[in-house]
């Protein structure tokens, strides 16, 4: 398991590039990037913080990461999650899975990405032109999140 | 014991109010809440909303009749936002 939090701009194809290895038992890696946008719901945003709670951040993703390697047979899982003055362009996650086969692969990233979306202790602020506001978690993430655990 | 309020809790709660000892009448998690509500306002609505959970030493706890201990770091946590 491979969890990091860093205030370090990252390059997420340097870190798939290192996430394999030499293993010879996945037979699948799958990935997902998440990056900031310069526009949410019709606002411009010039800057996105990311806030954590150092030590507790990290644990929790840990925890979250366990949990889905169990529930998907997953052989390896990656975190890169991005905290401070994040840019619009820049990437703010990385989730990776290895697993012997592509479907449970893509699933895996799938569920944890559900996971961190509601219950990874990280809050973001969004500063536009018209100023900054904190986000919370939308009605969608809270479904998916749900959904995430009924199929458990 | 040591306060710390994460997200938009941190804009709305006072600076002093991170390291202090604790209060004489603050024996349980309750009881802390109540004292903050009693000195801040601002806070009170958010310290109890649905969506906003505690940690004690960096542990989630939900029952409200957890011990507080002198050296105890209890951390308010609004709805989270990662991803």
């Amino acid at each position: 398991m491979q969890i990091r939090v860093t205030a370090e701009a990252f390059d997420p194809g340097a870190e798939i590039g290192g996430f394999i290895g030499g293993r010879r038992d996945a037979g699948a890696l799958a990935s997902f990037v998440g990056y900031c946008r310069d526009e949410t719901h019709g606002r411009k945003v010039v800057e996105l913080l990311i806030e954590h709670y150092p030590g507790f951040t990290e644990k929790e993703i840990a925890r979250l990461a366990r949990e889905t390697a169990r529930r998907q047979g997953t052989l390896d899982l990656m975190v890169v999650h991005r905290v401070g003055r994040v840019q619009p362009g820049e990437p703010i996650v990385l989730v990776a899975a290895l697993h012997a086969h592509r479907e449970q692969a893509f699933e895996a990233v799938r569920v944890l990405m559900d996971y961190l979306k509601t219950d990874t202790p990280l809050w973001k602020k969004e500063t536009g032109p018209d100023g900054a506001r904190w986000i919370e978690p939308t009605e969608h993430d809270q479904a998916r999140r749900a959904r995430a655990e009924e199929n458990a | 014991m040591k306060l710390v309020f994460l997200g938009r809790f941190r804009e709305i709660a006072a600076p002093h109010l991170s390291d202090m000892a604790r209060p004489a009448d603050v024996a349980t998690l309750s009881d802390l809440q109540g004292w903050l509500a009693a000195r801040e306002p601002g806070l009170a609505g958010a310290l109890c909303g649905a969506r906003s959970q505690i940690a004690i030493n960096q542990e989630i706890v939900r029952d409200p009749g957890h011990p507080i201990g002198d050296n105890d770091e209890i951390a308010f946590l609004p709805p989270m936002s990662g991803g």
